[in-house]
């Protein structure tokens, strides 16, 4: 079914209620990406205005349906889909957390000047490459009891911690202080547990990886200054998720969300929209399984960091003071929010798939340090192009419950990159721009071949022109790690 | 289509798979060396090892997404790479189909070099198992990339 929009904005889009919808949907792009995204719906199976529509019917939604700019077709929820329910009526829909359950970016600060990387690029690139692990069927440095994986479940990145990844300081800047509470290992089947006893500390493959970037530019002085950004400063950046528990979560619970919207009669446009009240038996112990993988996906990630925190130490003799967590920030989310809304203020159950939490000035969720900018929010852009860091607006707010981009966003498939690009080449191509990519898969760096994204640019210029979210800074990649 | 086969169909972010043949379990067969192709490369590649696995109490469709999730489960907590698949049984109706199989494999440290990606889940995104025109079933979802 085709789906019609109207421009209702510079950069915003809305997908009028008609139908089973119970809120209209609304898009952040421009002219251009609208154009291409109404041509993917027309020409292509999968079609991310049709989800941005088709979530616009679970019950118990607030608002709108929402895809922020780096929108493009995912399953059930398009990747940048935003969908907060009440937590009355509302649902929780595995299609809106997705497999990789809290997959996010953690920024770090280091210490060290652009020339010092530059003059020891290679043994940068190499005692980071091994370090790391990463690739499929990886293994981590930890090597855990079932019973030490259900302490992991519980209490997330300071479970690591206390094993000597990291210091202390790192917990305020990770969201929730890295451990959400409700996490109940007790419905995480011995099978995802089983699968991961290995797999703390590992990057995994894909589009994960660990990046060495310099600032390359400011556009936010004051906001740049609290999060401690220099112009040329170097910062490092994991992307990774919860691996194979979260995986495997998804997998267990996709019989279990299929049974109850049946049971409870929730209309469902596309079978992966499969969804439970929230209050519902099987909606809280979805729930409390997706904050268990939330608190993997924190311990995951504060493990790398240790790891490249102590890899840094031994490359340039640097103590724990030159080494500073920036933020960390989940993409594939749930989470309990309270947010002012036309009928006051409400708590919601916000999915963010393929979106980041993007909070303004002020909000207690926010780090004290950077309480009075706003929360940074950190976008991966591709091995060859720039990530960027923004921040949170009282816009956004108001109008995504918080929300913003998470990446520049696919615009080619896999297959498609796999015919256009050769990872050999890509892999000199960016040597020839002075970026040094280290992987284990050929196929992989085609498949993640610069091209094959959308400019990021211009995905962060269109959430900036709608005010959602600022500009604070550019970082240019120097050296990629991959899987 | 011929006979029987299997392909993968572009998605933006993750793959589409398609596998078909003259009965369910050929369709089943196929959309698994669909998958199997995404993770590994298996030209020349001989299995090492064989597992057993049996499934059942689901509808088809649901059947053939829980399938695929068994396999990628079994790939990782065994370490390996499979590369075939023969399903000896597949029968039931209605919501209680169930099958056996018997997968090959290879284990992932004797075969590196043949590794290709990650597949993290069968989704129930355009996920179906149906008989076409000309009589032959045809099984496939959206996999997580």
């Amino acid at each position: 079914m085709k789906v019609e929009v109207e421009k209702i904005g510079e950069f915003l889009w809305e997908i009028p209620r008609s139908g089973r919808m119970l809120v209209p949907g609304r898009i952040y792009a421009d002219d251009e990406s609208m154009r291409f995204l109404l041509k993917e719906s027309r020409t292509k199976q999968w079609d991310a205005l049709a989800q941005v529509r088709n979530v616009a019917c679970l019950p118990g939604i607030v608002g709108a349906s929402m895809a922020m700019a780096d929108i493009h077709p995912g399953y059930g929820f398009p990747i940048g889909g935003v969908g907060a329910f009440d937590t009355g009526e509302g649902v929780v829909s595995i299609a809106g957390v997705g497999f990789d359950i809290n997959c996010g970016v953690r920024s770090m600060v280091i210490d060290v000047t652009k020339e010092r990387i530059e003059l020891n690029s290679e043994r940068v690139a190499e005692e980071l490459f091994n370090s790391v692990p990463a690739g499929i069927g990886s293994t981590g440095t930890l090597r855990l009891s079932v019973r030490e994986i259900d302490r992991v479940l519980v209490e997330g990145a300071s479970f690591v911690l206390e094993r000597g990844y990291g210091v202390e300081e790192d917990l305020e800047y990770i969201e929730e202080g890295g451990t959400v509470a409700g996490a109940d290992p007790s419905v995480v089947s011995p099978r995802a547990k089983e699968r991961q006893l290995k797999q703390v500390g590992t990057l995994g493959s894909g589009n994960h990886y660990l990046e060495v970037q310099y600032v390359e530019e400011i556009f936010d002085e004051e906001a740049a200054s609290a999060f401690g950004l220099l112009p040329g400063g170097i910062v490092v950046s994991i992307h990774t998720g919860s691996r194979a528990l979260g995986h495997q979560i998804g997998t267990d619970y996709q019989s279990v969300l299929r049974k109850a919207s049946v049971k409870y009669g929730i209309p469902v446009a596309e079978s992966e929209l499969m969804a439970a009240p929230i209050n519902s038996p099987e909606g809280k112990q979805y729930i409390a399984a997706v904050r268990a993988g939330i608190n993997c996906a924190f311990a995951n990630r504060q493990a790398i960091s240790g790891l490249v925190r102590d890899a840094f130490k031994r490359l340039f003799r640097l103590d724990d003071g030159q080494i500073r967590t920036l933020y960390e920030v989940g993409h594939n989310n749930l989470k309990l929010e309270t947010h002012d809304t036309d009928e006051g203020r409400r708590n919601l159950l916000v999915h963010r798939k393929g979106a980041t939490r993007a909070f303004a000035a002020g909000r207690d969720e926010v780090p004290v340090r950077y309480r009075r900018v706003g929360q940074p929010v950190l976008v991966g852009g591709t091995m060859g192009t720039s990530s960027f860091i923004l921040v949170g607006t009282e816009l956004g707010m108001a109008e995504t419950f918080g929300s913003a981009v998470h990446g520049a966003g696919r615009m080619k498939s896999r297959k498609k990159a796999l015919k256009e690009y050769r990872g050999e080449d890509v892999i000199r191509d960016l040597a020839g721009s002075g970026i040094i990519v280290r992987t284990r898969s050929r196929k992989g760096a085609a498949e993640e071949a610069p091209g094959a994204y959308k400019d990021v640019e211009r995905v962060v210029a269109i959430m900036e022109g709608a005010g959602i979210s600022r500009r604070v800074a550019r970082l240019r990649p120097m050296i990629c790690i991959k899987g | 289509m011929t006979g029987r086969g299997h392909e993968t169909l572009e998605h933006t972010a993750d793959m589409g798979l398609r596998g078909w043949g003259g009965s369910p379990a050929e369709a089943f067969e196929e959309t698994a060396l669909a998958m199997f192709e995404l993770m590994v490369d298996r030209i020349g590649a001989a299995a090492e090892t064989d597992h057993r696995l049996s499934i059942g109490g689901r509808d088809l469709t649901g059947l053939l997404i829980e399938f695929l999730n068994e396999l990628l489960s079994l790939a990782d907590i065994e370490d390996m790479a499979f590369v075939s698949v023969s399903i000896e049984r597949l029968e039931g109706g209605g919501e209680d189909w169930e099958l056996d199989a018997v997968i090959g494999g290879i284990p992932r440290g004797k075969c590196r070099k043949r590794l290709l990606s990650e597949v993290k889940a069968a989704t129930w995104y355009g996920a179906s198992v149906e008989r076409d025109s000309d009589g032959r079933w045809v099984a496939g979802c959206v996999v997580d990339m």
